[in-house]
Parts: structure tokens; sequence; C-alpha cells
């Protein structure tokens, strides 16, 4: 019984978070988006309207300034923003970052960050991991951090580094052990919280211009000079706090997906119904309507393998899994449920007022990141299933 | 100051207009099927009219609202937006009312909280548009009502309000407490924080009923006889005007519009 009232008052907090969202979704309309997108700018107005009602610090403990909510709710904040035809991409870092900072910064580095991003004065939303020559094999890294005395210096090169421009702070994955000199090569890579506003010259980005408006950027770094007291945890163990925040990543984008999915379905049966060709509507035809109503039904089993991981991060079980066949299930049901969208909408679907051939662009992105869906088929089949690796 | 803001829950006004029914035979509207009711858009602005008094004045606001339970979930909403607490009145008796039955009820349950200094109303609601209740709770309270409010200022020991009338503003100072209907122009309602529906998440919200309000004697009894709800047929038809030039085409159409007593 306790645990049933318990239920139903995470549920009504849980509607009460979408119906939240869903209102500030609701002043950033399609043409916002539209226009955005046709400028590739970044929704500067969006992101500070979900900071300044908290929306970003939803994993942030209560006692730094945050609400103190676990990953299932933040990935309703995603899931709706994405279902109303919004992009989290642009925002949805600052959450899954956060993981590392968490979980793994000291004490002092949560009280000096922590309560200025929940209050929106600071933004943690980029993660500087991957680099042309280390994409999905991480320990490949080549950016070198070396200890001098009290601080260290930074050098090499990062890509796909996204939101840098709109960021205070970075999370920055350096070498700080030669590759060759581990024996255990899972070592060696150390966690840095980057304070972008003193980096200076030390950094130089430069935009990539790519198939979504995603404010992305290549960094070149060179004797970046970043103080010791901004290592997170140990030295030499950043990859297993990188792999930590994975399962929280994975778990948001299938949220996000989810929401993409819903999307697609929602307009594709608008237009099904509304569309009249022959005499009748072009959902009549079930060569249109079954693969929406398959798309639908894909998406919803998605989403219960996603509240699954959810449900397990929150409760502190492993969740690798899980969290890695919800961003890989979902991704695709949303990829699916958008070439229904698309399929249906005929020649119309490719014209920019209908929206749908921009939400196509985003949501195909979830296939190949953060990961690649043919990665997690490879974690599931050795790592779940037992089979030798594949990669 | 303290403040008591009431607040009606209504049918989403932004759904499409063939999603709205009404049940001729029970005399109802038929809640649209998957679509959550909402505040009440004048009701939303006059908690923000609320919650700016708080934060230059301080004090404490109050959001009440008759209804069923699931008028819950606009109390909280209040909450969320800064509220500090909120009381729902809900009793199958008077949740069948008119304006003066819910006027009444209002007045009863802002007596029972006590203390205040200003209620502050949506002008009117956005189901019946009728704009009977503030006006309504002024007269039962014995209070000065103003109606419709677009800014107030705090003065010393009373208030300022800004009417809006049809050719400009009047400028009306009160004592306190009052009543004020408040319009969209006073400002947009702000955002539900994260942390505001955590809080409202924690909020109890006291039910009264009738009994608790000394009002079921039937004295909230409705005064009005609601004889017919419908919604008005609107029908549309196209006619072509044909012709073999310009000249008789245009003729053709005055004389239509001649026929149709539109010239």
């Amino acid at each position: 019984m306790a645990v049933a009232v318990r239920d139903d008052v995470q549920h009504e907090q849980q509607e009460a978070i979408r119906a939240a969202v869903r209102d500030v979704c609701k002043d950033y309309p399609d043409a916002y988006w539209r226009e955005l997108d046709q400028r590739q700018e970044y929704p500067e107005a969006f992101v500070r309207a979900l900071t300044e009602a908290g929306w970003l610090a939803a994993l942030i403990p209560e006692q730094y300034g945050g609400a103190g909510l676990g990953i299932t709710e933040a990935s309703i904040i995603l899931e709706e923003i994405n279902r109303s035809g919004a992009n989290s991409a642009a925002c949805h870092a600052q959450m899954y970052i956060m993981g590392a900072l968490l979980k793994h910064g000291n004490e002092e580095q949560k009280q000096r960050y922590l309560p200025k991003i929940a209050a929106g004065e600071l933004r943690l939303q980029a993660f500087g991991v991957t680099e042309p020559n280390a994409g999905s094999e991480t320990t490949r890294i080549q950016t070198t951090a070396v200890r001098q005395a009290d601080r260290y210096v930074i050098n090499g090169q990062k890509v796909w580094t996204s939101r840098f421009k709109q960021s205070d702070l970075m999370l920055l994955l350096a070498r700080t052990t030669p590759y060759d000199d581990l024996t255990d090569k899972t070592r060696g890579l150390s966690v840095f919280l980057v304070d972008l506003r003193e980096a200076g010259a030390a950094i130089e980005s430069r935009p990539i211009d790519a198939m979504v408006n995603h404010s992305t950027n290549e960094l070149f770094i060179n004797d970046l000079v970043v103080p010791a007291e901004n290592l997170i945890g140990e030295e030499g163990m950043g990859f297993r706090y990188i792999i930590d925040g994975w399962n929280a990543e994975r778990i948001l984008i299938a949220a996000e997906s989810v929401g993409d999915g819903r999307w697609f379905v929602d307009r594709a049966v608008k237009y099904a119904n509304e569309r009249v060709v022959f005499g009748r509507p072009i959902g009549a035809n079930q060569g249109v309507q079954f693969p929406i109503a398959q798309a639908y039904a894909h998406v919803e089993a998605a989403d219960l393998v996603r509240y699954k991981a959810a449900a397990r991060f929150d409760s502190g079980q492993k969740c690798g899994a899980e969290a890695n066949m919800a961003k890989l299930l979902a991704s695709e049901a949303a990829w699916e449920a958008a070439n229904a969208c698309m399929t249906v909408h005929g020649g119309y679907g490719l014209a920019t007022e209908y929206d749908v051939e921009r939400k196509f662009r985003e949501a195909r992105l979830y296939i190949v990141a953060p990961i690649n869906n043919n990665l997690v088929l490879g974690y599931l089949g050795q790592h779940v299933l037992g089979m030798p690796k594949s990669y | 100051m303290n403040i008591i803001v009431t607040i009606k829950q209504v049918p989403d006004p932004d759904i499409p207009p063939i999603h709205f029914k009404v049940d001729e035979a029970a005399g109802k509207v038929v809640p649209p099927p998957g679509v959550a009711p909402v505040m009440n858009g004048y009701d939303a602005n006059a908690l923000e009219a609320a919650l700016k008094l708080k934060e230059a004045h301080g004090g404490r606001v109050t959001a009440i609202t008759l209804g069923g339970q699931e008028a819950r979930d606009t109390l909280k909403r209040a909450v969320a937006m800064g509220a500090d607490a909120a009381v729902l009145i809900d009793d199958p008796n008077l949740r069948e009312g008119d304006s003066f039955t819910t006027a009444t009820a209002l007045a009863r349950a802002i007596e029972k909280v006590g203390e205040y200094d200003l209620i502050l109303c949506g002008r009117q609601a956005s189901d019946t548009d009728a704009g009977q209740v503030p006006l309504g709770l002024g007269e039962i309270l014995g209070l000065p009502t103003i109606s419709p409010v677009i800014a107030i200022e705090s003065t010393n020991g009373g208030v300022k309000a800004h009417r809006m009338i049809e050719d400009g503003q009047q400028v009306i100072e009160a004592q306190l407490p009052a009543v004020m209907a408040v319009s969209s122009e006073i400002g947009e309602p702000r955002y539900p924080p994260l942390r505001g529906i955590m809080m409202a998440g924690r909020t109890q919200i006291p039910v009264w009923t009738a009994a608790d309000l000394g009002l079921d004697d039937g004295s909230a009894a409705p005064k009005v006889q609601l004889r017919r709800l419908y919604i008005e047929s609107r029908e549309q038809a196209c006619e072509l005007v044909d012709g073999d030039t310009p000249e008789e085409i245009a003729a053709a159409l005055a004389q239509k519009l001649r026929e149709a007593k539109l010239i």
C-alpha cells in the first residue's frame, strides 16, 4: 500500500513535469525552430527559458540548488521537449555531463560550481571526448595533460564538441599516462573541468557545418593551463568516470527519440486524416495507415524499455543492457516513425514549412550518435549474450 | 500584503473548435477526451499579479478554487507558480451551481481563510465568459470591487488600480481589503519552475465541503436556471458568379449582394 501511494505521488509529479515542460515549449512553436534551423542558430531564448525555470538543473541535488530528481524525470523533460517539435540536443548535455561532477567531483568542486549551474549563472554543456583519431575507441585519445606543479598543461585536438560556444564550463578527457606505458588500457585518462571563460586563445574552435543545427565544433587545444584542483576524481580514472555517464546518456537519448517518435506519429496521423485524395482521407489506405500504426507500436515498446532502464538506473542497479537497448530501440522506432511520416506527407514532407524534413534530419542523428547502433549491438552480443568481441 | 486569488479550472481553450462538444440533454460541456483542463487564462494573470505584489511587498498568496478533485491539478499549478497555500472547495451540492453559488462559496472560504488584504480574480472565465463572480464576491463580502484591472500599485495603507475603459484608463484608489478582477494586460503568467513543481508535490491541499462553509442549508443554491446549452450551427456555402465578361460578372455579383441585402 505504501508503495502504491508513493507511486501515485511520483506519477502525479511526473505528469506535472510533463505539463509544465509542454507549457514552456508552447511558446517556442514550429516556426521558431524552423527559422533557427535555416539560420543555423543556437536556440538561445529557449535554453534560457528552460534554465531559468530550473529544468536543466533537474539532476542537481537540492542541497546545491537543483531539484534532486532522477534520470526518469530528467528523461521525461527531454522527451517532452522533442515531442513538442523542439530539439533537446541544444541543452541535453548539461544533464548527462552533470553525472561526472555529481558522482566523482569533490565537495569543494560541487560547492563551487553546482549552485551556479542550478541558478543558470553557469552553463556546463560541452563535453570534449571524441577526437579525429579516436571516436568510439575512447581509450585511444591522444590529447595529453601534463602535470606541472599545481596545474596541468593540455594539448591536443577534439572534434564534434557541441555547444562549446554556448558553455562556460567544459568537461574534458585527456591522457595523463602514455598509452604504451599502460598495462590496463582503460587507465591513464583523466577528466578535467575546464573553465572556458579563462581559456582564452589556448582553445581555438572551428564550427562544423552539419546536417542538423547542432552548434558543433572542432577544437584545437594549445598549452591550455588547468589548475590541478579542476581534476575530477582520481588521475588516470577518467575513462571509468566517462563510462559511468554513458548509461544516463543512453536513457536520455532514448527518451528524446521516444519524443521524436510520438511527434512523427502525431503529425502522420493528422495528415493522414486530413489529406483527401481519390475522394477519401489517405489514412483510409492500409498502405498509409499500417506503417504509422507499426511505428507507433515500436515507439511504445521502446518506451517501456526506456522506463525499465531509467528505473534500474535510479534505484542504483546495473542497467547497461537496458540503457543500451532503450537507445537502440527508441532511435530506430523514431526513425521508422520519421519515414512513415515523410511517406504519408509525400512531396510536402520535403517542404520546410511542414517541419517534417527538419525533424527527419534530427531523428536520424540518434541512429549514429552519441554511439552508433552497431556498437550497441556489439555491446549486447559480447557483454550481454556472451559472444566473442565483434569489433 | 496577504492576497487571495480565486481560480477556475476550464476546458483548454486551445483545442480545435471541432473537439468542443456539449451534451444538450444534460446542459453540460463534454470534456474533450485526452485534453487536460487548464487554469483559466485571466486567473493565471491574477495569480501573476499577486505573486509580483508578494515579491515587492511580502505577504502570503493563497489560491482557492471550487471544483471536483480534478481541480487539484490547477491548484498544484498555482502552488508551483509560487502561491504559498491552496484550498479546494469540493461538494456535489456546489458543483452544479451558477455564478451566485460560486461567489457565495468563495466568499465563505475567503472568510474562513481569514487574514487577507486583497482578493484578485480573473475578469471572467473562458468557458462561460460571464464575469459575474468577482462582482458577486465584492457584494457578498461588502468590499470595494474594481474590474477590469490592468495594473495594481500598493499605496500607503491602500491600493491604486488602473482600470481599463473604452477610451483610456481610470486610476482608482481603494482602501484595503478590496476585490479586483484582473485582465490580461497586467502581465503574462510565469512558467511554473521545476522547484515549484517539487514544492507543489509536497503541498497538502485542504478540501472544504459545503458543511465546512456553513452552506449545507441551501443558501448557495443557484438563482439562474439554464434553459438550453447548444452550439450554434453555422452554415457556409460557396457560389461562383458566372458571366462572359468582367462587367457581366460584376453586375451579377452586385445583384446577388443586393438580393442578400448586403449592399
